[in-house]
């Protein structure tokens, strides 16, 4: 049945013309279907074991932001991050090892053993450099170099494979970080609640959040939790961030 | 073979979110007033219709669902904001504020003339200015008749027209 939507017999186009948006913003998300997910829980914190950590670090790294609203001490933290030359996270996690990829020592599993850990991204020219170093039972140390990715067990060489390397270019801006976080499933929440700023997300069943004390200009906490057996139990906590830190290699 | 379905709807959700999204996009920022806020709530729905899968193939009308459901997540996002209708009227209005500037103050006077009408009418102006949508669309989307979806609009515009004139402001 064809239907009439024309309107000209009845409206009033002096009132349309104040109606009608002259300065619309415009937006940049992106809507792509996901690719199959066998494993839905680890796929929204397949920014595992490692970019999540770059990624709450990204978000919550910053040493001052008094007037700050939560978007632009996230734009700070990301141009911190960005233009630090190394960053160093320092962390404890639930871990197991990996058997998804080759290409991680270990997932996040809510039965993991908690194993303290850091992260070192270092800049060399256009290079981005990742170490994670692993206090486990083998002082286990993963390198990505942009070609390769190397693994250390007691300081031996055990794992060489082809890698790409890190690429921090889709956490550049909040809307590439946000059509990253898209892609992966990920909703990616700025907010602020008196003096804390909470940058959170929420995947199927994980979620991160980072608090941030405006007035004392330091982070409180970040941790990465999800529903397990009916609990909420924590497989990641930041404990520290520094930026500009002398390689510890 | 469950895989395959939810495959295909979620690839049939991003592929219309995708065509609509400026649109969706425009309609959330005449509502909130902020380009950050609508993002996040486009960005929301489509990762909340996500999680449904293959169960999208069960919505008949996939488009008009996704509209009723930014209506009412914009509702949603309003109301836990706690600040409701604007307390400024259009007798404080000039004819400098019908010529605004910039996005934020379109959107002042967007909301102020709003603020005139009922929220059906209202709603419904939304939809075919901001969200593009036809009126045989509107009035799926508002679970209305045809006729009634045309006539709030038809209601609506005339409303602002006559106090618009009784201010000699048009």
């Amino acid at each position: 049945m064809k239907t009439n939507n024309n309107l000209d017999n009845f409206s009033d186009i002096r009132v349309e013309n104040l109606l009608t948006p002259r300065f619309a913003p415009a937006t940049s998300l992106e809507f792509k279907a996901p690719a199959p997910r066998r494993h839905p829980i680890w796929q929204a914190v397949r920014i595992g074991a490692v970019a999540a950590i770059v990624a709450v670090a990204v978000v919550i790294g910053i040493s001052s932001v008094q007037t700050s609203t939560a978007r632009e001490v996230v734009e700070r933290a990301m141009t911190q991050l960005l233009e630090s030359d190394n960053c160093l996270v320092q962390f404890t996690a639930n871990v197991a090892e990996s058997k998804h990829t080759q290409d991680e020592l270990y997932d996040l599993d809510f039965e993991g053993t908690p194993t303290q850990g850091t992260v070192e991204i270092r800049k060399e020219g256009p290079k981005v450099k990742m170490a994670i170093k692993w206090q486990d039972k083998v002082r286990s140390m993963e390198l990505y170099d942009g070609e390769s990715y190397r693994r250390y067990q007691n300081g031996q060489l055990v794992l060489e494979r082809p890698h790409g390397g890190i690429d921090l270019s889709p956490l550049a801006t909040i809307d590439k970080l946000k059509e990253y976080a898209l892609l992966t499933g990920i909703l990616l929440k700025f907010r602020e609640e008196g003096d804390m700023i909470l940058v959170s997300t929420r995947g199927d069943k994980v979620g991160i959040v980072a608090r941030f004390s405006k007035s004392k200009g330091r982070l409180l906490g970040a941790e990465c939790s999800g529903l397990y057996n009916g609990q909420q139990v924590t497989v990641l906590t930041i404990d520290q961030i520094d930026f500009d830190v002398p390689p510890t290699e | 073979m469950k895989l395959t379905t939810e495959n295909k709807q979620l690839t049939r959700l991003a592929e219309l979110m995708q065509s609509e999204r400026d649109h969706l996009f425009q309609y959330a920022c005449y509502r909130l007033g902020s380009a950050t806020e609508a993002d996040d709530v486009v960005q929301d729905l489509y990762l909340r219709l996500s999680k449904q899968g293959a169960r999208l193939s069960e919505i008949e009308d996939l488009k008009g669902y996704i509209y009723r459901s930014l209506t009412n997540s914009c509702a949603s996002a309003l109301r836990s904001r706690r600040q409701f209708a604007t307390t400024e009227t259009l007798d404080t209005l000039s004819s400098d504020d019908l010529a605004p500037q910039d996005f934020e103050q379109e959107f002042r006077l967007i909301e102020r003339l709003m603020a005139l009408l009922p929220d059906e009418q209202s709603e419904v102006i939304r939809l075919r200015i901001y969200g593009g949508r036809q009126f045989d669309e509107i009035a799926s989307i508002c679970n209305i008749p045809l006729t009634t979806a045309k006539s709030r609009f038809r209601y609506g515009i005339n409303k602002l027209r006559e106090a618009l004139e009784k201010r000699g402001l048009i």
